[in-house]
């Protein structure tokens, strides 16, 4: 992969300050993550020659640390869906060891399962999504891609906290990296949910089952839980986003910034031409798609939201029966990087949209049993804020799996 | 046919913090457009609102002065609509969760009854920008200022009791009083930091029916909010008169004019809970903390002020009509001035005078205590009523204590029976064809007689003396 990974690469990285925890680290952005004074166009027209005025919190927080910023990546439109996303990519190919990738229905995940590297998704409201530009405010997060777990744990540690920047953060919730280390109770039942099974194909289940496997080899033992509310999750994630993602993407007006369209006779026309020529079909047919819930089926938008919070209720009481929660991180036949309506997506991210509903931390682990090319990793849920534990349940993982390097 | 109109007010107040609702940006009148502005302000991409404390504390007061209950759980809303005067497409206000509910002010209808007006909900919400058009070039343009945009605000929406324009008025005056009272918005039409739409209907006298209402926006004074619904009010008659329906519209006051003209309805779409912005929690505690801070309210310091001071109810009213008015008041009674003096000096002689120099009781150089030393004097018979209106005057003019001024003037009164004796005589020979009109019994020429020893005085006699010694000598 040659440099084109890149939108803009950052041609003076300071000198290696050593002695910080990521000292020596390398990592990117995604185009939609403010620094300041760079291009951030989050991948959209709508955002055209936009400069951003102030650097984000992960990005401040980052270097605070000593991790070096080596450019931006290319990325979906407004960070919905993956097509276009070359961040895992530059993990990969070594341009960095770190990629920030946004969250939003499990970009992160997929994007380091289809580059064969680690992805995680930390619990909503735990990282600052100050300086995000992002579509959908309550599932989004900007989620940490790298070769291995412990690279996310030191990358976590480094972002996770309160930031006055940031009102709408958990603040309680917060949790402490020193709880991976004080506690090795890593070990117990891994639940999976039987109706995700269901869905699956034949050759989809055998892999999966493999996983578990695995999974009962490194002393885990796997029981099976129900939630029969997973049948709802497309829909929820659907009605919830689109309407987030219309009222959030109203600020792309060409008002004030960004785009704007020409030759226009008033402002109404210049609203419509803008924003018709500044949107992807994709977002394009989202919005348009929130606008209808919004303006003509609000009911849906209420039941969508009573199904959220069931949703995590009944989560998080089966994390109490179980220490995590075992999922595949992406289907063979519908490829996410090649999704290009709202169909395809939500028909490629099936097994990570939950804790993007729900708001739970969740890791794609790759390659954990065996060099099977079409193998398709295993992703852990754990409960909200339980994300150093879940993390160090995926270090132990990790070091134990067939053909460590 | 005789009809009565059914009229509710949204009331909107820009609430006097020192920041704006989701910013650190001054909310302050600007010399320059587009000064007070930030990233949260002017919604760039990646910011987001931090909701101020000083807002949500100084909302609560207002609805507390408001009679509201305090709702523990409220939260913001996004109210979506597209305009340039609104740059990320969707107001922060609260819609499904307001902060306060069921507020009711008392007012006093036309029959001189009092009448409870109820008070439906208040919520908070932020300004929005303020649009500039420029018409004069060759292609006229729009211009936004952003310096209004986020400034804090509070809308009152009341209930549809009000039937006349009379009720209306009355309760935006008590509404603006209260308020004032609890300190937290300057309630002001003319200067745009109270603005009130009304919602006017009309329908036959004695009926209960909720017609189609009109909405009348733009009016920037008391008197323009009842001249602009007297005028709704004939319009929708004459309307019914030719059998025209009335449609639910927006329409705009002309005060020039005085007429209302319909205006194209901007398009409001629905709400949807804000994520940024976190639920609002009150507890009990909270708010019982924040209800310590509201000062004595309007109603209850007219009969403390009746009982304590023993003022007759029309001086109680007049001395609780403002905050600083009613502390002046009460400032003027400590320094051992008799209430219902200090009550008349303030309301007759000073208020004129402090209006006249666009003062205020807070910072008038005639402080309290200048003005309990002269209303002393007068009352010791020190001086009489002319001079101490003189000295008054002198208050604003000098920083000298009135005692000071007093001697300065020569005003001290002249309460020496000797000299006022030989005045008396002197004037009594004087004036002969006076004193013969008094013996036959023309009253009035006492009068006159007190006048030229007065003037004979240069107004320093102590003219309660000077009519006691009159009194003697023509032998009445």
């Amino acid at each position: 992969m040659s440099m084109d990974a890149f939108i803009y690469r950052n041609l003076t990285p300071p000198p290696d300050a050593g002695n910080t925890p990521l000292s020596g680290k390398r990592f990117t952005v995604q185009a939609n993550m403010s620094v300041r004074d760079w291009p951030t166009e989050a991948g959209s027209v709508a955002l055209k020659g936009y400069i951003a005025v102030e650097d984000s919190t992960v990005v401040s927080r980052l270097q605070k640390a000593g991790a070096c910023l080596v450019g931006s990546t290319r990325m979906s439109e407004l960070g919905f869906g993956i097509r276009n996303d070359s961040s895992a990519k530059a993990v990969v190919d070594g341009h960095a060891d770190i990629a920030l990738i946004t969250d939003t229905m499990g970009e992160a995940r997929m994007a380091a399962a289809l580059a064969g590297v680690c992805g995680f998704k930390p619990s909503h409201g735990i990282v600052s999504r100050f300086g995000l530009f992002g579509l959908v405010p309550s599932m989004e997060c900007i989620g940490i891609a790298a070769r291995h777990p412990f690279d996310i744990t030191a990358v976590l540690g480094a972002i996770a906290g309160y930031d006055e920047n940031d009102y709408s953060m958990a603040v309680d919730g917060i949790p402490d990296p020193e709880r991976v280390h004080g506690n090795n109770d890593y070990q117990g039942f891994a639940g999976f949910i039987r109706e995700f099974l269901e869905s699956l194909g034949e050759e989809e289940n055998g892999i999966f089952r493999e996983s578990l496997q695995w999974l009962e080899m490194n002393g885990w033992r796997v029981r099976e839980v129900s939630l029969p509310d997973i049948a709802l999750l497309p829909a929820v994630h659907n009605v919830i986003g689109s309407v987030e993602a219309s009222s959030s993407g109203g600020k792309y007006d060409g008002v004030r910034y960004g785009y704007r369209a020409q030759g226009t006779k008033n402002w109404n026309e210049m609203y419509l031409k803008t924003r018709e020529e500044a949107f992807g079909l994709l977002v394009k047919s989202y919005l348009m798609q929130g606008a209808y819930f919004q303006f003509e089926n609000y009911r849906a938008f209420e039941n969508a939201c009573r199904i959220r919070n069931r949703l995590l209720r009944k989560t998080q009481q089966l994390l109490q029966e179980v220490a995590m929660l075992v999922f595949p991180t992406r289907r063979h036949a519908f490829p996410a990087d090649m999704a290009r309506n709202i169909k395809e997506t939500y028909e490629a991210f099936p097994f990570t949209m939950l804790s993007n509903v729900t708001g739970q931390p969740a890791i794609h682990l790759s390659n954990t049993h065996g060099g099977n090319p079409l193998e398709p990793g295993v992703q852990l849920v754990g409960p909200l804020y339980g994300d150093f534990r879940l993390l160090g349940m995926a270090e132990r993982l990790f070091v134990s799996r067939k053909g460590a390097d | 046919m005789e009809y009565e109109a059914v009229i509710g007010l949204e009331i909107h107040l820009e609430l006097n913090c020192a920041t704006k609702m989701f910013c650190n940006c001054p909310n302050a009148l600007a010399d320059e457009p587009n000064i007070n502005t930030c990233p949260i302000c002017l919604w760039f991409p990646g910011s987001i609102p931090q909701f101020s404390e000083e807002a949500l504390e100084k909302a609560v007061l207002t609805s507390l002065a408001l009679n509201c209950e305090i709702q523990k759980l409220s939260a913001f809303d996004q109210k979506v609509y597209y305009y340039p005067d609104l740059p990320k497409g969707f107001q922060l206000s609260q819609y499904h969760r307001p902060l306060a509910r069921n507020g009711w002010l008392d007012i006093r209808g036309m029959d001189g009854k009092t009448r409870r007006l109820r008070i439906r909900h208040i919520h908070m919400e932020e300004d929005v920008a303020k649009l500039v058009h420029e018409m004069d070039g060759k292609t006229p343009i729009s211009l936004v200022d952003f310096n209004r945009a986020g400034v804090p605000l509070v809308e009152i929406v009341t209930e549809p009791d009000m039937r006349c324009p009379h009720d209306a008025m009355e309760f935006i005056r008590m509404l603006r009083m209260q308020v004032r009272h609890a300190g937290t918005a300057h309630c002001s039409m003319e200067a745009g930091t109270m603005r009130v739409d009304a919602n006017i209907s009309i329908r036959p006298l004695g009926s209960e029916l909720m017609n189609t209402k009109v909405e009348v926006k733009n009016m920037n004074s008391i008197r323009h909010l009842g001249d602009a619904i007297t005028y709704e009010m004939q319009r929708q008659e004459t309307c019914l008169g030719v059998g025209e329906a009335i449609v639910l519209h927006t329409r705009l006051w002309d005060p020039e004019k005085h007429v209302t003209i319909p205006m194209r309805g901007k398009f409001a779409g629905p709400c949807i809970p804000d994520p940024s912005v976190p639920v609002i929690q009150l507890s009990d505690e909270q708010i019982g903390e924040i209800k310590s801070r509201l000062p004595e309210m309007p109603g209850d310091k007219v009969e403390r002020f009746i009982t304590q001071h023993g003022l007759s109810r029309d001086e109680a009213v007049m001395m609780s009509s403002e905050r600083d008015l009613s502390e002046y008041f009460e400032s003027v009674v400590k320094e051992n001035v008799t209430p219902h003096l200090a009550s008349h000096w303030v309301a007759t002689q000073l208020h004129p005078l402090i209006r006249e120099r666009g003062q205020n009781f807070a910072d008038t150089p005639v402080t309290p205590a200048r003005l309990a030393a002269l209303i002393c004097m007068l009352a010791g018979e020190e001086i009489n009523t002319n001079s101490a209106k003189i000295v008054l005057s002198q208050l604003f003019e000098r920083d000298d204590t009135p005692q000071a001024i007093v001697e300065m003037c020569g005003f001290r009164q002249v309460s020496d029976r000797d000299k006022l004796d030989e005045l008396v005589d002197r004037i009594l020979t004087e004036n002969p064809s006076a004193v013969a009109d008094f013996k036959n019994g023309q009253s009035k020429a006492m009068g006159f007689l007190i006048g030229k020893v007065m003037q004979a005085s240069q107004g320093k006699a102590n003219p309660k003396m000077v009519r006691e010694i009159l009194a003697k000598r023509l032998g009445c």
